[in-house]
């Protein structure tokens, strides 16, 4: 029986967080001492995308940021992973693309600032997106290394053997026998730079309202509803991958 | 696809290039080689910094900091796994401990933020069992020096995740099998915990252990919104004197930088040097 219980306040904590902040998102003169809204405005969410909020550009801007860096990141840490997994130097190439893991994005966003101000990419969005490339292809790479075993080589070999060209085996094999992966890190990059802050604050020099940096923007003029609602909007897409495929969420981390 | 050489450089010009620029940078600033004020060779820079008493503080907060959430984490993750661990793998808590990995950090500490603060939630909920009269009395629990609201961001994030990599470990490396092995051959429930399930547990997490304390020492958002003005975590001190208009406070701020890479760099290489990898299913 308390065994039951412990599980039951174990799944309630767990969901708690987002249960809240869509309460948050919507409620109405929620002040202390209250635990519960006296009352519920769900029109602020018709408001968020017409009001001044306008939340609209920031969901284009951060779903656009992130698509783009998602795709880029997959297609080469795809292509790249089979180069290093093929590679005599391969334990020395794998603790390289490790080494970004090792950076605060605050910390190497700082260092980098100088380099993208000569580019002029400093504040643009090109220039965000490289720089959530650099993470996140790496993040690719180490994630497809472990495709490129013996198995899948022997599969190469085998369309060759059949008479099958390159282009054939990467569109009638690969590609094929890799979806779910790619799927998986497409869909990892896609968080990395949909959660991303570090980097957008830094190199976007403050300039890009993407979701993450308005959440910010809402705690420090202390309006918590709308810094919910941004919240909320956040936890959505990795939230709808989660009720479809709890894979493509796990994969890669565990 | 492209041929090897171009993917190989690819590599190097994303991923290995920018990182070493950046580091060379640091370094050159910090030694006065580089930036607006640049004299030529000093360590004048690296002497404030190294007495100054504000970076070696916020360099000790953080690593203690980082090294606190990891214990806890293991320990909670732990308390969790091994008397649950069939429900981990399956059922509800499996798929309610998958909620919290789709929160973003950012998330997370604004939800602290909602809990913790002096009128937060579990401050009206004091008040409503008597404990307080106003959001006043409520302890600190957010923007402390001992990073209490940074502690619990953390460990809302990272216990859920380590819940099921320990069960999933668990489960591949067969511990239930070497369980009944060592009680056969005479082991205790103590020291089959102890000698068995422990160190396998302990050793195929330590890649995944090791970039979460690195992540924790160089996290951003979370001690940006919960945490105290003094110690401040090394990212957030990073930034600030990046951003302040007195431009010698520039070069204390790569100096951190460096001194944050030496360690996590380090770190990295010590965990990966066997070729070894986080764990993946």
């Amino acid at each position: 029986m308390s065994r039951k219980i412990l599980i039951a306040v174990l799944c309630a904590g767990c969901v708690f967080p987002l249960a809240y902040l869509v309460l948050l998102s919507v409620a109405g003169d929620w002040a202390f001492p209250h635990i519960l809204p006296p009352k519920l405005l769900v029109r602020r969410w018709v408001e968020i995308f017409q009001g001044p909020a306008a939340l609209g550009k920031s969901v284009l801007l951060s779903t656009g940021m992130a698509l783009a860096v998602a795709l880029l990141s997959t297609a080469c840490g795809f292509a790249i992973s089979r180069v290093i997994a093929r590679h005599r130097r391969r334990g020395l190439l794998v603790l390289l693309a490790h080494v970004p893991f090792a950076m605060s994005p605050v910390i190497l966003g700082t260092c980098l600032l100088y380099l993208f101000i000569r580019l002029e990419l400093a504040g643009t969005v090109p220039g965000v997106i490289l720089a959530q490339f650099l993470f996140a292809c790496s993040y690719s790479i180490i994630l497809f290394l472990g495709f490129w075993n013996g198995h899948t080589f022997a599969l190469e070999q085998l369309v060759y053997t059949l008479g099958g060209n390159r282009r054939q085996m990467v569109l009638r094999m690969l590609l094929p026998v890799a979806r779910p992966l790619l799927l998986t890190g497409f869909f990892q990059t896609f968080l990395f730079s949909w959660f991303d802050y570090g980097m957008t604050l830094v190199i976007g020099a403050g300039k890009l309202p993407t979701l993450t940096l308005k959440i910010f923007e809402y705690v420090a003029s202390a309006d918590f509803y709308l810094a919910g609602a941004c919240a909320t909007l956040l936890i959505l897409p990795p939230l709808a991958v989660l009720l479809i495929n709890r894979r493509l969420l796990l994969a890669g981390r565990i | 696809m492209l041929p090897r050489a171009a993917l190989l450089t690819l590599f190097f010009l994303v991923v290995v290039a920018p990182v070493g620029w950046a580091l060379g940078y640091a370094v050159a600033y910090s030694v006065g080689w580089a930036g607006l004020l640049s004299r030529g060779f000093t360590l004048e820079h690296w002497h404030r910094v190294l007495t100054d008493g504000e970076v070696l503080p916020s360099m000790a907060h953080s690593l203690a900091l980082a090294a606190v959430c990891v214990v806890l984490t293991v320990i909670l993750a732990l308390c969790i796994t091994l008397p649950l661990r069939a429900s981990v793998t399956r059922g509800a808590l499996s798929d309610a401990l998958l909620f919290p990995l789709a929160l973003p950090p950012t998330v997370a500490a604004l939800f602290v933020l909602q809990m913790f603060s002096g009128a937060g939630l579990l401050s009206r909920v004091a008040f409503h069992l008597g404990l307080i009269r106003e959001p006043r009395d409520f302890p600190h629990l957010i923007f402390d020096p001992a990073g209490i609201g940074i502690l619990t961001t953390h460990l809302l994030l990272a216990v859920p995740f380590f819940c099921l990599l320990f069960a999933q470990i668990h489960r591949n490396e067969k511990l239930d099998e070497l369980t009944s092995l060592a009680k056969t051959l005479g082991a205790g429930r103590a020291a089959c915990l102890r000698r068995v399930v422990l160190p396998i547990l302990l050793r195929r997490s330590r890649a995944n252990l090791s970039l979460f304390f690195i992540g924790v020492l160089g996290s951003f958002e979370i001690p940006s919104l919960l945490g105290a003005q003094s110690p401040r975590m090394i990212s957030v001190l990073t930034r600030q004197k990046f951003a302040l208009f007195d431009l010698s406070e520039k070069s204390q701020a790569y100096i951190i930088a460096v001194l944050y890479s030496l360690l996590a760099l380090s770190l990295i290489a010590l965990t990966f040097r066997k070729k070894e990898a986080p764990h993946v299913a």
